[in-house]
């Protein structure tokens, strides 16, 4: 354990742990105390935690001191039997869920979710577009329907209004 | 006694009607299933269900996620023996031999010894569970706010700081669970707070949104950056499922034993099967004839576990539904179902919604029937289901944590919070904090603080109630104690290493 390198990644988080707890102080000490009969307001417990975060911020900053995090978890991707980062993989997942976000109220539920098969898809290294797309339309035209139809949830129709209002569904 | 006995009858009926049969069969099935599939554990599947379910008959909807609760263990047996990569921490002593059976070919009845102790293992404590349920209830009725905060405390650090690899990474989770918890409107006293005038926070976090982003999103960020370019063995299923007499003599006791120390893990605020299914492999293999068969496919390896992991998911259920406790991330999600029809599990549960309670014990004897008919006969057809590529799987997965996220309000905010939760659910990944203690933060922090100050407004505000009541008491010594000793003991180890190494 002694004598491994300082890793970046191990203060940035710590700093982040007590960053959050320095917010949440911030915010709990500007909550009114107003507790009545009790004294304990809503404030109390905010207080509690926002400490809590703060304490364990400065927990982990002394692990990083005194020479890495206890028990951490492997930085060698091939140790812990995995492949190193892989950029374009996780881009492509998160491209998939933008692409949810901003076509889902616009064009509706089913290109969303299509959008969103296909780029996961890619992602995972599936080297079969057309069946990708293929296969999100047709998932997410049946979790449409079943939702419409069975559960009564509405999901918006978006750019297939028409088309689903000419088939009847 | 007879009381239980009769209360378990009218269970049978809840259980027993064609409807609930039905709902019990689809969760048992989905539950096996989603075990099956490497990335889909039960937490996230019932998190997804919740809001599709919120307009069933509740009784119905908590037969089905009881079902998908443990169906989930049975199928997670099925990943790690085929595959190797197990689907839950708790399968991991599994790997360990069911894999190397699978390697030399005996597949067949490493499934069948996973499959035949989890039944056995999962029928006897569901017998305890029935018994030990009202004499826990018979206590807590006695429970006032402060014994249940005590309560709440002793499994808030339990699950944090003395379950995992570091308590300081363990207990940080806690509290960012807890701060989340803290989000939106104080039901006391209406104040907003942590919403920073953004309407979708008011109603504070969602459960929903939180662990399937933790589970669902930030598995697939994680798997598709550091595993998507490995590739997958899968061994195939070859020969008989039968076990030999040889089988079945090395694999009973095993059951029995890790029966026996699984359930009681799973009772106390201990967090899950974890310990067990370790602690029984380590039995096994004390007491083997055959200790160099460890590690080159021993029955007993797979036997103990796998009943063991069976045992301590359904004791979990002994606090969860007498105290409203939950140990597991499982079971917090399984309390916030509860809680979606206005139900609070605790004692007076066992009084106001009586067939619920033990319609829903009743439906775990037929689930762990239905259970080993599933998972005997029809192992081929979950073979085939782990033969669906990763890249469609996972595209699947997200497609339906999205859709359980935007339709609890169809708001486009709650996909992007969902994002949000995917990304720290990486970093937590990444960088080993543990996730259980978010989610229980986050589902019971609430209740706790409540209790706290309910505690404190019969006392006129003055806080030794905690240490003057003798229950509470305990359970707070009992908390300290778990917290100091191990560090005391870490402490003096690295002392004694460091002062035996030449200066």
């Amino acid at each position: 354990m002694p004598g491994r390198p300082v890793r970046r990644a191990e203060i940035v988080l710590s700093l982040g742990v007590l960053a959050l707890g320095v917010v949440a102080a911030i915010v709990a000490f500007r909550l009114p105390e107003a507790g009545g009969y009790a004294r304990i307001g809503p404030n109390f417990v905010p207080k509690l935690v926002a400490g809590a975060l703060i304490a364990m911020g400065l927990w982990l900053l002394a692990e990083v001191a005194t020479g890495g995090w206890r028990d951490a978890v492997d930085d060698d991707p091939v140790a812990r039997g995995e492949h190193a980062f892989h950029w374009p993989a996780f881009a492509w997942v998160s491209a998939g869920l933008f692409a949810q976000m901003l076509l889902v109220q616009r064009a509706g539920f089913v290109v969303a979710a299509a959008a969103l098969f296909f780029c996961v898809a890619r992602g995972f290294g599936s080297t079969r577009p057309v069946r990708d797309g293929a296969l999100g339309v047709v998932l997410g035209l049946a979790v449409y329907l079943f939702f419409v139809r069975f559960l009564n949830v509405s999901l918006p129709a978006g750019w297939l209004a028409p088309v689903l209002g000419v088939a009847g569904l | 006694m007879t009381e239980t006995l009769a209360a378990l009858a009218t269970g049978f009926g809840v259980a027993l009607a064609p409807l609930n049969l039905l709902w019990g069969f689809i969760g048992v099935t989905l539950g096996t299933a989603i075990g099956v599939l490497p990335g889909v554990g039960p937490a996230l599947t019932v998190a997804m269900l919740l809001p599709l379910t919120s307009k069933l008959d509740p009784t119905g909807a908590l037969i089905m996620f009881a079902g998908i609760y443990y169906g989930a263990m049975y199928g997670g047996s099925t990943t790690t023996i085929l595959l190797n990569t197990p689907g839950e921490s708790a399968s991991i002593a599994t790997a360990l031999e069911g894999n190397r059976m699978a390697k030399r070919g005996r597949a067949g009845p490493a499934l069948a010894t996973a499959a035949i102790g989890s039944f056995v293992a999962g029928t006897i404590a569901t017998v305890l569970l029935t018994l030990l349920a009202p004499v826990v209830v018979e206590v807590a009725l006695k429970f006032g706010p402060t014994e249940y905060f005590a309560l709440m405390v002793f499994a808030f650090v339990t699950v944090a700081a003395v379950l995992g690899a570091s308590t300081v990474r363990g207990l940080s989770m806690l509290f960012l669970g807890l701060l989340f918890g803290l989000v939106g409107i104080d039901d006391q006293t209406g104040q907003m707070r942590f919403a920073f005038g953004i309407p979708e926070l008011m109603d504070g976090i969602d459960v929903v949104v939180l662990a399937v982003g933790l589970f669902a999103v930030g598995e697939a960020l994680y798997v598709a950056a550091y595993q998507s370019r490995t590739r997958e063995e899968l061994e195939r299923l070859a020969g008989s499922l039968w076990m030999s007499r040889e089988d079945w003599r090395r694999s009973w006791p095993a059951w029995l034993r890790a029966t026996a120390i699984g359930f009681p893990f799973g009772t106390i605020p201990a967090g899950g099967a974890e310990i067990p299914t370790f602690l029984s492999y380590a039995t096994e293999k004390k007491l083997s004839k055959h200790p160099e068969e460890f590690g080159n496919g021993a029955i007993e390896g797979v036997a103990g576990p796998e009943a063991a992991n069976n045992a301590a998911s359904t004791g979990v259920l002994v606090p969860l539904l007498t105290l409203g406790i939950p140990t597991s991330a499982t079971a917090a999600i399984l309390l916030a179902a509860f809680q979606g029809y206005g139900l609070q599990p605790g004692p007076l549960l066992f009084q106001t919604q009586s067939s619920l309670v033990w319609g829903l014990i009743a439906s775990m004897y037929v689930g762990n029937v239905l259970l080993l008919i599933l998972n005997l006969p029809l192992i081929g057809v979950w073979v085939q289901v782990l033969k669906i590529p990763r890249a469609p799987l996972y595209a699947g997965i997200l497609l339906f944590a999205t859709l359980g996220a935007f339709s609890l309000h169809q708001s486009v905010v709650d996909l992007v919070t969902l994002y949000v939760f995917g990304l720290l659910g990486f970093i937590m990944r990444r960088w080993g904090f543990p996730v259980a203690p978010a989610v229980i933060g986050l589902i019971l922090g609430p209740l706790a603080e409540s209790q706290f100050r309910r505690a404190l407004a019969i006392s006129q505000g003055d806080p030794s109630v905690f240490l003057s009541h003798p229950i509470s008491a305990t359970l707070l010594a009992l908390t300290a104690l778990l917290v100091v000793v191990p560090w005391i003991a870490k402490v003096m180890r690295e002392r004694r290493t460091r002062a035996g190494r030449p200066a």
